[in-house]
């Protein structure tokens, strides 16, 4: 028996919920139920599977043993298992931002029929960042030098990643004092893997700080790129409205859900589905038109560019499965459950897999590469309209809320004037408190969206900026924070700073990888004021946190200097020393720590006491909190 | 009245039970801060390694007759009739062993517990979970364990099911079913590890 007001605060999700019910069809709750209770030694982090001398485990209770097999004690196995979770993530940044340089490479050959160069003042931008200049040359061939370059990036020629020049200067030094500057994408996350082989680096403190260091590698390298070179590619954002929620479905057209990261074969998918030609094959087949709709971050990435609606976060991928209204479900890697196609064989939806490397089990696979991807694409869309014709009951339970995304750096700034300054101004004269990033997925321990738009309500009425990136900025859109009106929901300055601009008190900065775009504001801001971003009043926040990537995300930004709450607890409270690092040394390692708090009420006040001690060390005006 | 049956063929020796047991049997109830308590909780139940190092979870029989309560020198060991279970009362234990000597099974440890007098060491055994009992909640190491080496139910009820497991076995053209093969051959491989170290 479900309780589906326990399990999300969404009304479109509860309807859905309780649809599925009745149509027995198994939720990602029936399976997190089944689980209870789940393992405490891994929970704990206590657990080892690293060699064939185990599997080892810790006993936290000393009645057990206290060693693995090698002599490992709770300290580092709890240090290696995080690292492999660091790297595991990193590694996921890696290869999402290295398919879109393989991108870049093919449109700079003329390889890529479908694909081009669309922010040529921004190719060119990071292109002189990368050393190269663009005078002379076509917009090609600077892409071509430009894909070349960050290649090596993401290999052993280097001594520094050549973005992370975007860092203060004093953050840089101490990377190098520390010893994690990171010298390149794979080879930290490869070198992550070899010190946590058994009988490599047994030392729980070094561990940790090459943790850190392949972190800096996802987020001033691999997630970075990612998206620098997206953008390059298909745009720039720039702020747009939108649609979100499971009402953006359409019963009388056919609906095609994007669902993954990349935006290389979302891409594409949108432009077959935006073809004349497809619409009137559309109409052909009695319906109204094509209805292109997004989840999760690759929704987040058409969102972004074009205002393409988003039906949902994470935990709402098997839910809109359900509406029966979908005739196709696309979708290319990361954090798509496995679970979908057995939904999916309840009603009538296509299931299509296009990645190389993300096959699923009732998937039918259709491969996409950047030189066919455009001939793919149409082959699938028209597969779509095809399944159009057996589409049976619907049940589209909402209406869609309105939103504004598109906040891009460059957006940002530029509604600012052009400079960060008014921004700063408005932190000086205390109007508005500080900002903080809140980013991260939904995870079915935490009622779903509840940990996101109760920590974002909290935040903004407190006049704390709040911008927000992947599930985080699905739940808080869905909460109806992202229209200008929003301000009523602001505090005072808050709400006078947005309205002037005309702009929400919550902005959406984009997908997973696009947290890089926090980090360059920060640091922007950090050198407009001549400082160090961990002296900034800034915070972030991952209320939900479910995946091997969000740790990644948490130690990059945690090791770039803003002080981070997780909701969900990570596998390490087998190992106190290991806590305590996190939640208080790393402060005079990195000037920023983690803290644990599921409640997103109390993670507020936390947030806030952190962000008006951060005031007062500035010597701005200071609030007891 | 229903009671913990243990199938020691079905443990696949993850220890589950030892960790939930503590908790269960901490001041906080929960295992993230059960691990920081001080006297720190230890567990009442006990994963042992068989001869091919399978597990065994080896708990408290509750006998009847009872070595321990026969054995125990001031009678703080007693029966609880209505759960069927044999309990020690903390304040009337002066730590003398004289229970674990008796008990065949070697389950009675003697440590300061979070639940007894602070700071005095006692005999602590399994108490079958009777105050999650209380609140309708099934004994601990039951509810963790993922793999049915751990039961709670009726004892008629469990007998019949064994007899019918065995009758199944029993029948004309009957193939044994293996549930979980990938287990077997676990441990089969076990087996043969151990054995080649054996006769070397």
């Amino acid at each position: 028996m479900t309780h589906h007001h326990n399990y999300t605060i969404t009304k479109d999700g509860q309807l859905l919920i309780k649809k599925m019910e009745s149509d027995q069809v198994e939720t990602v709750w029936d399976r997190h139920a089944a689980q209870q209770p789940q393992c405490g030694f891994c929970d704990l982090g206590l657990s080892c599977r690293i060699c064939a001398m185990g599997p080892c485990r810790v006993d936290p209770f000393g009645e057990g043993p206290q060693q693995g097999v090698c002599g490992a004690d709770a300290d580092i196995i709890v240090a290696r298992n995080l690292c492999r979770m660091i790297a595991a993530g990193a590694a996921a940044h890696s290869d999402h931002g290295r398919d879109l340089v393989e991108v870049l490479a093919e449109v700079a050959e003329n390889k890529a029929p479908g694909y081009a160069i669309t922010d040529t003042e921004k190719l060119n931008r990071v292109a002189a960042e990368y050393g190269i200049a663009a005078d002379g040359k076509t917009p090609e061939q600077v892409a071509g030098e430009l894909a070349h370059a960050m290649q090596e990036d993401f290999g052993t020629r280097k001594k520094e990643l050549a973005l992370v020049t975007r860092a203060p200067e004093k953050r840089q030094q101490l990377w190098r004092k520390l010893n994690i500057m990171p010298r390149g994408i794979d080879r930290e996350t490869s070198e992550a893997m070899h010190r946590t082989h058994m009988g490599v680096d047994n030392g729980w403190q070094s561990l940790l700080l090459h943790g850190l260091r392949n972190a800096l590698s996802d987020g001033w390298g691999g997630s970075m790129i990612a998206t620098e070179v997206s953008d390059i590619l298909f745009g720039t954002p720039k702020p747009a409205p939108t649609k979100v929620n499971a009402g953006v479905l359409k019963a009388d057209q056919v609906n095609v859900v994007v669902h993954g990261h990349n935006p290389v074969v979302s891409e594409m998918v949108m432009a077959a589905c935006q073809d004349p030609e497809m619409t009137k094959l559309a109409e052909e087949k009695g319906a109204k038109g094509i209805n292109l709709c997004g989840l999760c971050c690759t929704g987040n990435e058409l969102l972004m560019r074009h205002g393409i609606p988003m039906a949902g976060n994470h935990l709402m991928t098997e839910l809109i499965i359900a509406t029966g209204a979908i005739e196709m479900m696309i979708v290319d890697y990361q954090c798509i459950m496995p679970a979908l196609s057995k939904v999916a064989a309840c009603y009538h939806t296509k299931m299509i897999s296009t990645s190389d490397k993300a096959r699923f089990p009732g998937m039918e696979h259709v491969e996409f590469h950047p030189d066919n991807a455009r001939k793919k694409a149409y082959d699938v869309v028209k597969a779509a309209i095809e399944n159009f014709a057996n589409r049976g009951e619907t049940y589209i339970p909402v209406e869609p809320l309105d939103a504004v995304g598109g906040f891009s750096v460059e957006a940002v700034v530029g509604a600012l004037g052009g400079t960060p300054e008014p921004l700063l101004d408005a932190i000086k004269a205390g109007k508005i408190r500080g900002a903080a990033g809140i980013v991260g997925c939904n995870n079915p321990k935490i009622k779903h969206d509840y940990g996101h738009v109760t920590l974002t309500k909290r935040l903004i009425e407190n006049d704390i900026l709040v911008v927000d990136t992947g599930c985080a900025a699905v739940a808080t859109a869905k909460a109806g924070f992202k229209v200008a009106d929003a301000i009523s929901h602001a505090g005072p300055g808050l709400k006078e700073v947005c309205g002037s601009l005309g702009i929400p008190p919550v902005l959406h900065f984009g997908s997973c990888v696009d947290n890089v775009r926090i980090l360059v504001l920060a640091a922007a801001l950090a050198n407009a004021l001549g400082t160090d971003i961990s002296d900034l009043p800034l915070a972030g926040a991952a209320p939900e946190w479910y995946s091997e990537k969000a740790v990644s995300i948490g130690a990059y930004v945690v090791a770039s200097g803003i002080y981070t709450v997780l909701g969900p607890m990570p596998p390490i409270a087998g190992s106190m020393n290991v806590v305590e690092l996190l939640t208080k040394g790393l402060g005079e390692v990195v000037g920023a720590t983690f803290a644990v708090e599921p409640d997103p009420e109390k993670a507020a006040v936390l947030i806030r006491g952190h962000i008006e001690n951060q005031r007062r060390k500035l010597g701005l005006d200071a609030t007891e909190v | 009245m229903k009671q913990v049956i243990v199938h020691p063929e079905r443990c696949v020796g993850c220890m589950q039970c030892m960790l939930a047991c503590a908790a269960a049997h901490s001041k906080t109830g929960a295992l993230i801060s059960a691990i920081s308590e001080s006297p720190r909780p230890k567990p009442r139940i006990h994963v042992g390694a068989g001869l091919y190092d399978e597990g065994f979870p080896n708990r408290c029989r509750h006998c009847n007759p009872a070595p321990c309560q026969m054995a125990c020198l001031p009678g703080a060991i007693y029966r609880q009739t209505t759960t069927n279970t044999v309990l020690i009362n903390p304040d009337v234990c002066i730590n003398c062993a004289s229970c674990a000597m008796a008990c065949p099974y070697g389950v009675i440890r003697y440590h300061a517990d979070p639940l007894g007098p602070a700071g005095k060491t006692i005999a602590v055994k399994c108490d079958n979970c009777i105050a999650r009992q209380h609140k309708g909640l099934i004994p601990a190491c039951v509810e963790v364990c993922k793999v049915g080496a751990l039961t709670f139910e009726e004892m008629d009820a469990a007998m019949k099911k064994k007899t019918d497991q065995v009758a199944r076995s029993m029948s004309a053209e009957a193939i044994a079913a293996d549930h979980a093969p990938g287990f077997s051959l676990l441990n089969t491989i076990k087996r043969a590890q151990k054995e080649i170290n054996l006769s070397r």
